[in-house]
């Protein structure tokens, strides 16, 4: 089970004038088995915080490892083939490709390195439909069903490949609010029964009950962390 | 999976696919019916010496092509045939004349004179008549296609050259010359039209008995006629499609439309391409975060270039095909050598890829990080 440890991971972007601090040094610890809810207001650095735990973003400062293992400046493929093997990821849209039938997409998080499909992934493939509601979808071309269903087929193209971590970046806010409850359960159901690493960011506070530790953030900096393994200094309780 | 989900990718991006297939097939057809186009008159320009059956040409010395040759001496022909290596020696007389036509109007000819009984150097495909038919000393062959220009004569109509008279004795295929319309006769009909001195020659054809060394037999013959230029069939061939090539601008010309018609299959390729990729530039962040390297998604658009160029070239050869099958046998000069469209092809293949490098470089632009905003 892989654990994530951040020490003093901080980012800077520029706009080609200046330098602008998005995230200030932050220290944090996740767990396989918790759903852990990034939250706080557009702008706070949770979307970064989220980026860099999933090793699309490099940080301008600070460490950070994963299962033990250093993984602050990996080369791009080597970051790469990492983010194949142990993440999965669930956007803020479901950003299926259009083209590619509702299997080809789940598929495509395991064959994009080119590796061959074994028929035995196919058959998960409608596995994962069937648990999430979607039987009879694996041939449909993603415009011909709902949002609510799209953002659901992410979710199983997150866990085709059977990941140790799953980051998730607003799911629920394209979904209606029943559809939300339906997708955070399920997020939930995989932190908790399958022993995985959820980090879901939103500033939805309907999804706050299925937070196992929810940590805040304002400014670029954790303002509240309810989560015991916190760093002194920045753990508030909420 | 890269290539199938490449397929499908352009399988629903159809208008932009069209668009880049319709570049591809621009320049397979456009440049195809150019080359063939070129290759047609290429061989207009050396039918008589490709078709001549020699193995060997004698003329006069540092001659440019073969329709600028001056009259050699009859004796070289005694001199050739004591060569043990010469299996056979036979004369050609060429001139220019005018020939009356049915409709007692006049037409430019270019005047073949063959020596009986052989009548080597002669028509080698007849739509009508025979050979034979040249051995009557008034006899004339002129070509099917041409016959249109002498206001439709027909056979065994009477008429003249340079006030020489002859007979339409026959009527050749494929006898067209890219410096006149011409016009085969027995080779002393041709003396007297041309007014050339007697015992004199345009050129010497040669045949080599089988299995000589061909080298060392040019040897011999130059070292046994140093006045005169000895030639291969091909060598000649060669001299004068280049001469006609470099000096009449065909050459240019055929070389212009050709890089105008590559560069429009390239811009067209490039453009449709681009738009694509800027279209797909959000599924391919999409893939790089999935954990898709560059190279994976470079192999994907470079995948779509392929399969495009691929069913291009079909397109394109095939659409070729039919317009050199609808117009074989007209008079349009067509004609593809058979390394032509696995060349054509190739060159095609790679001006797709070139054309895919603008997208490529676009779709490698592509930030993972872009889909979590």
């Amino acid at each position: 089970m892989a654990d994530l440890r951040l020490e003093n991971i901080a980012r800077d972007f520029s706009d080609g004038r200046q330098l602008r601090r998005v995230l200030f040094p932050t220290n944090l610890t996740f767990q396989p088995g918790e759903l852990t809810v990034l939250a706080g207001p557009s702008g706070s650095g949770k979307t970064t915080l989220l980026s860099i735990i999933g090793l699309v973003l490099r940080p301008s400062e600070g460490r950070m490892w994963l299962a033990g293992q250093e993984v602050t400046g990996l080369a791009d493929d080597v970051a790469a083939k990492m983010r194949l093997a142990t993440y999965g990821f669930v956007f803020q849209q479901p950003m299926l490709i259009d083209g590619l039938n509702i299997q080809d997409n789940i598929l495509l998080a395991v064959g994009i390195q080119g590796a061959r499909i074994p028929g035995a992934l196919r058959r998960r493939v409608g596995e994962l439909l069937a648990t999430l509601g979607l039987e009879d979808t694996a041939r449909l071309q993603p415009q011909m069903i709902s949002g609510g269903m799209k953002q659901r087929v992410s979710i199983a193209r997150a866990l085709i490949k059977d990941p140790a971590i799953i980051l998730c970046d607003e799911p629920t806010s394209a979904l209606d609010a029943e559809n939300g409850q339906v997708v955070m359960g399920i997020l939930k159901r995989i932190a908790v029964a399958e022993q995985r690493l959820v980090v879901v960011v939103s500033h939805d506070a309907r999804v706050f009950p299925f937070a196992d530790r929810l940590i805040k953030m304002e400014n670029g900096t954790v303002v509240a962390d309810t989560g015991a393994a916190a760093p002194a200094g920045q753990e508030e309780a909420l | 999976m890269r290539s199938a989900v490449a397929w499908r990718l352009l399988r629903h991006d159809r208008s932009a696919t069209a668009g880049a297939l319709l570049g591809v097939v621009a320049i397979v057809f456009l440049v195809g019916q150019q080359l063939s186009i070129l290759f047609g008159l290429l061989q207009y320009m050396s039918v008589l010496v490709d078709h001549s059956g020699a193995d060997v040409w004698i003329t006069s010395a540092t001659i440019r092509n073969v329709d600028a040759v001056n009259l050699i001496p009859g004796q070289y022909l005694e001199r050739v045939m004591g060569l043990p290596e010469v299996a056979w020696a036979e004369p050609i007389l060429l001139g220019n004349g005018l020939m009356r036509t049915a409709d007692d109007s006049f037409e430019a000819v270019r005047l073949v004179g063959l020596r009986r009984p052989r009548l080597q150097g002669g028509p080698w495909a007849l739509a009508q008549g025979r050979a034979q038919a040249l051995l009557d000393l008034e006899g004339a062959a002129v070509d099917r296609l041409d016959l249109k220009k002498f206001a439709q004569p027909a056979l065994g109509s009477i008429t003249e050259i340079n006030g020489v008279r002859v007979r339409l004795a026959a009527v050749t295929e494929g006898a067209r010359a890219f410096q006149g319309t011409l016009v085969f006769l027995p080779l002393d009909k041709v003396r007297d039209m041309i007014q050339a001195p007697p015992g004199r020659y345009a050129a010497i054809l040669v045949g080599l008995q089988p299995g000589m060394d061909q080298a060392a037999s040019m040897a011999r013959l130059r070292a046994l006629l140093p006045e005169c230029s000895v030639l291969t069939t091909a060598e000649l061939s060669r001299r004068t499609q280049l001469y006609y090539l470099t000096s009449t601008g065909i050459g240019g010309s055929f070389g212009f439309s050709t890089t105008i018609a590559v560069l429009i299959g390239i811009v067209i390729i490039t453009l449709t391409m681009y738009a694509s990729v800027l279209q797909r530039t959000r599924d391919f962040a999409v893939m790089r975060a999935l954990g898709g390297r560059r190279r994976d998604i470079a192999i994907l658009v470079l995948c779509q270039a392929v399969i495009i160029a691929g069913i291009g070239i079909f397109l394109g050869l095939f659409f070729l095909a039919a317009l050199l099958n609808a117009t074989r046998g007209s008079d349009i000069p067509s004609f593809l050598p058979s390394l032509v469209p696995p060349l054509l092809a190739g060159i095609t293949l790679l001006v797709s890829l070139l054309g895919s490098l603008v997208a490529l470089r676009k779709a490698l632009q592509a930030d993972p990080a872009s889909v979590f905003h």
